[in-house]
């Protein structure tokens, strides 16, 4: 039996898919701008839009940050045959981490405001806020220089980094340690909205 | 056929002593606000001076602004010292993993307080 061809550039078979996935996003999004009632969709807050972007893009920055935790997996396994694979994700990873503090930041305002979760929390359960909010809210910072220094490593040593075992190591942590201080302030985050949004 | 030469670990070792020192900014900036009044109103002015909304943040903003001065900052100066050498990097790695481990541990809001019990000079 002939052996199948490869293709000779997997970015000429990955194009039609991105468009095709680009198109359905926008033909829905206009759609559903049209016709959805979004605002029963974000909630009455008035400060439902900051939370929505807040949400959608630590879920997002989930989903990158998981991806990250295999590539590095991949990494040092030696199963990645060129760098290039992974620095435009892990350019992904880091920008979603910079929104996500972003927009986090915006909603602390709203969150400490007067009658806000703060207050409700100091009030009722004053543990939940000194122990695990003031906690969550530094290690969602701890994501930056992480997902920052590890795309730069991607950038500056570029293939470099498969041949060296350290650089790999190096990377490889960046990414794990990336995803595991967001899932911690993600999990966390996600409790005390459960318990009292904004 | 033509190679690329090697870049010098030293650059991948400025990347990372930078970060680690960024967040043992953040733990020793949230330690010093909760030491004093005077000392929260100094990392508070941090932020003041250029975030918007810091108002509302609080001291919160001072600790983010001085982490990401340090940060930019060190790595600046780090780079330029360390660009153009080989650095361990098993060692720098070692060293890395310590200073995140020690900045988990002093933002873990009871061992924050048992340390400030500590210095902190009683009223």
């Amino acid at each position: 039996m002939p052996e199948p061809k490869r293709m000779e550039n997997e970015g000429d078979t990955a194009r039609p898919l991105g468009w095709m996935v680009g198109m359905l996003a926008v033909v829905g999004l206009i759609v559903s701008l049209g016709t959805a009632p979004l605002s029963g969709l974000l909630g009455e807050s008035r400060y439902a839009l900051e939370g929505a972007l807040h949400g959608v893009s630590a879920g997002l920055f989930m989903v990158t940050a998981t991806i990250g935790l295999f590539q590095g997996y991949r990494l040092l396994a030696g199963n990645i045959q060129r760098v290039a694979q992974l620095e435009f994700g892990a350019a992904v990873n880091a920008f979603l981490a910079f929104l996500t503090i972003l927009f986090g930041n915006r909603i602390y305002i709203f969150y400490q405001a007067k009658g806000a979760p703060r207050t409700y929390f100091l009030e009722n359960m004053p543990e939940i806020h000194k122990i695990f909010f003031e906690f969550k809210e530094f290690m969602a910072l701890f994501t930056l220089p992480l997902a920052v220094t590890a795309a730069y490593l991607f950038w500056v040593y570029r293939d470099q980094i498969l041949r060296s075992r350290p650089l790999r190591t190096v990377s490889a942590i960046l990414l794990a340690l990336t995803f595991f201080y967001f899932l911690v302030a993600f999990v966390l985050g996600a409790a005390i909205t459960k318990l009292r949004s904004i | 056929m033509m190679t690329t030469p090697e870049k010098p670990t030293g650059i991948a070792a400025a990347s990372l002593f930078a970060a680690a020192l960024s967040l043992l900014t953040l733990a020793a900036s949230h330690l010093l606000a909760g030491y004093s009044e005077a000392a929260k109103t100094w990392v508070h002015a941090w932020g003041k001076a250029w975030m918007p909304g810091a108002q509302g943040i609080g001291p919160y903003s001072g600790k983010e602004t001085l982490m990401l001065v340090v940060w930019i900052g060190s790595w600046i100066l780090l780079h330029r010292w360390l660009k153009k050498r080989e650095v361990n990097l098993t060692l720098a790695g070692i060293l890395f993993l310590a200073a995140i481990g020690v900045a988990t541990t002093l933002l873990w809001p009871p061992v924050t307080e048992a340390v400030l019990h500590l210095v902190k000079p009683s009223p």
